[in-house]
């Protein structure tokens, strides 16, 4: 290789317009170093928010949930595709429509179930929270929490405080950390909680949360189930909600429609439930791509650029060639290879630039607040983007070459000879 | 020893279409045995550099046949046109056409390297032979920038003859060229003829260069 001299005549070539060929290849390394950054950035994110949902959220739920949809109640007594209007004002949705009939014999069905990991029903409602002055409209999930536990390892979360005391305390409230926040609530401080019934208990904060999903977070407490049947005036077989773990993550759509099928109530799976996320993790994702596909454009215009005045500088030397025996091949040959060596260079550097910077970058102390809230950028370093990233720094240097290799190839060295 | 025909045109006619229809090469009929020095000879524009690149397989539109080596050139493709070139044809033309961005000794192995018949030991010695007989060997190593006209020339002769070609084409060799290089390259090529039987067609309009048989061209068509 080193002796051929076809490598000799691109080398030259290259380290004749040395400006122009570090440009270029600078061009390429900055597009695969933004790619990989970018990339890695944003997917870590999304990986990031995708475990700890995995983590901290029911694979599948089942819920008796009330669509507003509906049609009234009064609507049913009349025979359809008549011209009669309803209007019905205040339709409510009253907690008995909530209820899951049965929803502890459910569970324990579904805790038997060979796809199931384990199961955990609760009462999930609405309801004000006062600390002093401060009113704020939060979620009481009541549970069991040795169950909730051993489906959401809630005691890793835990702040302030332990798990066990919602067990221990008789009024015992866990907060999510933002919400604590917001009530300015510290361990062990008493508060009152008011359901939509307008009954009102005593609690003490006997833990603090922080799954890191900002939702949760800033939304929920836990009471023990019990409290929560006696703030809803509920019976204690009654219950909202079902959160479901499952031994295998990818079989949550087919489950959740089984288990609507054959309990009659919704299930929603994870995926279900975050549609509105994911699909701005797909945005994101194009976006990342049209990054480096335009960085990437732009690159290969460079490199366009300098093998076209390269081909016009060096005609004489393309007719001569061709004259002692190179053929179209050879020519067209050197000029791809310096597009190549371009791309294979930056995109080297590309990749170890691409790598250093997400290494950096992850080692830097960081808070982000978005649908998940971290400490530090959890960056993606998946061998796949930097082969992609790659890849597609090669592909647009080898089309951005291949015109103007193609124009030395077909270079007439009688045009060239006879005219000087 | 038997002639051996190195090179023949037969009934070779050309036509220019731009700017307007040119009758420019008027059947042509020629033969180069081995071994033999021609010069082909005539006024500026007659014709003799577009005869020089029909019969070198440089420009392939014409009519007739042109035959190197037994081979018919309009049998050939365009890749066993320039295989033909690597391995049996030297040129030399008025400028040396030498690449600036290697050494003397790396230009003329350029021909040598892409026949790969040799190995590179083999190559940079026959190199080295060729300008020691061409009196450019302390050049070798120089950028081809810093030598002389007349040393350029040479380094390109060297080139046109790496390959032990059947026959070199040169067209106007020396034109650029002071009378004193002149000379020098002029009886150089007579000297590769004479000692060394290498076969060589020569474009020139200086008819004082004694070559072993003149080519008399007018207005497209051989004469006497
Ligand atoms: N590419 C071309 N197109 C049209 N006419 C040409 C072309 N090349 C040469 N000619 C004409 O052909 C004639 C012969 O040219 P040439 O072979 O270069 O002559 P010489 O080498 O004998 O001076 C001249 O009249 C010239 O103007
Ligand atoms: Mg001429």
């Amino acid at each position: 290789m080193r002796d051929s001299p076809l490598f000799k005549i691109v080398w030259a070539h290259l380290t004749g317009r040395k400006r122009q060929t570090l440009v270029s290849i600078l061009g390429v390394m900055f597009g695969i170093t933004v790619f990989i950054f970018q990339a890695g950035m944003i997917t870590g994110l999304q990986n990031y928010f995708v475990e700890k949902t995995i983590q901290s959220t029911p694979h599948i739920q089942i819920s008796n949930e009330t669509t507003a949809s509906e049609k009234p109640v009064a609507a049913k007594a009349y025979p359809e595709n008549r011209d009669i209007w309803f209007s019905i004002r205040n339709q409510k949705d009253r907690l008995e429509e909530d209820k899951i009939k049965d929803g502890l014999q459910i569970a324990s069905l579904l805790e038997n179930h060979p796809e199931v990991y384990g199961v955990s029903p609760s009462l999930t409602s609405q309801a004000i929270f006062k600390l002093g002055v401060l009113d704020v409209s939060a979620i009481v999930h009541g549970v069991d929490i040795l169950r909730e536990n051993r489906l959401f390892n809630l005691e890793k979360d835990i702040v302030q405080g332990s798990v066990i005391r919602l067990e221990t305390v008789n009024n015992g409230l866990i907060l999510g950390s933002g919400l604590a926040e917001k009530l300015g609530a510290n361990l062990n401080d008493n508060l009152n909680i008011v359901s939509p019934n307008g009954v009102s208990l005593p609690m003490k904060v006997v833990g603090i949360l922080s799954t890191g999903l900002r939702d949760l977070d800033d939304q929920r407490a836990y009471s023990s189930l019990r409290n929560a049947q006696k703030l809803m005036k509920a019976q204690s077989s009654h219950i909202t909600d079902i959160s479901i773990k499952l031994r295998n993550i990818d079989k949550a759509p087919e489950l959740a429609d089984e288990f609507e099928n054959r309990f009659g109530y919704r299930a929603v799976d994870w995926k279900e439930k975050n549609a509105a996320v994911f699909s701005v993790f797909k945005i994101q994702n194009i976006v990342t791509y049209l990054v480096i596909l335009s960085i990437l454009l732009v690159s290969g215009f460079g490199i366009f650029n300098i093998l076209t005045m390269m081909i016009y500088e060096k005609m004489t030397d393309i007719a001569i060639l061709k004259a002692i025996g190179y053929t179209d091949k050879d020519i067209r040959r050197i000029f791809l290879s310096e597009a190549m060596l371009i791309g294979l260079a930056g995109g080297v550097l590309g990749l170890i630039t691409g790598l250093v910077i997400s290494i950096i970058a992850a080692s830097i102390p960081f808070r982000i607040e978005g649908f998940v809230s971290s400490e530090r950028l959890n960056i993606n370093f998946n061998p796949l983007f930097y082969t992609i990233a790659f890849i597609f720094g090669l592909l647009t240097t080898a089309i951005a070459g291949l015109l103007p290799a193609r124009k030395a190839a077909k270079v007439d060295p009688l045009h060239i000879i006879r005219n000087q | 020893m038997p002639e051996k025909t190195i090179l023949e045109a037969r009934h070779l006619d050309k036509y220019f279409y731009d700017p307007v229809k040119f009758h420019v090469l008027k059947d042509i009929n020629l033969r180069v045995e081995e071994g033999e020095f021609v010069s082909i000879v005539g006024s500026s524009g007659s014709g003799k550099s577009t005869l020089l690149y029909t019969l070198s397989s440089l420009d392939t539109d014409y009519e007739g046949e042109v035959i190197i080596d037994q081979t018919a050139l309009r049998s050939l493709s365009n890749d066993d046109l320039a295989r033909l070139r690597n391995r049996s044809i030297g040129f030399i033309f008025q400028s040396h056409y030498l690449l600036a961005d290697f050494t003397a000794i790396e230009n003329i192995l350029l021909p040598g390297l892409k026949l790969g018949k040799r190995s590179k030991p083999d190559l940079l010695r026959a190199a080295l032979e060729k300008m020691d007989l061409l009196g450019i060997r302390d050049q070798a190593d120089k950028a081809v920038n810093t030598l002389s006209g007349g040393q350029q020339q040479r380094v390109a002769i060297a080139r046109a003859l790496i390959n032990d070609p059947k026959i070199i084409f040169c067209d106007e060799p020396t034109g650029n060229l002071d009378s004193g290089n002149a000379r020098i390259v002029f009886d150089l090529l007579k000297d590769l003829a004479h000692n060394y039987k290498q076969t060589i067609l020569m474009v020139t309009h200086d008819e004082s260069y004694q070559t072993d048989r003149q080519i008399r061209l007018h207005d497209g068509r051989v004469v006497d």
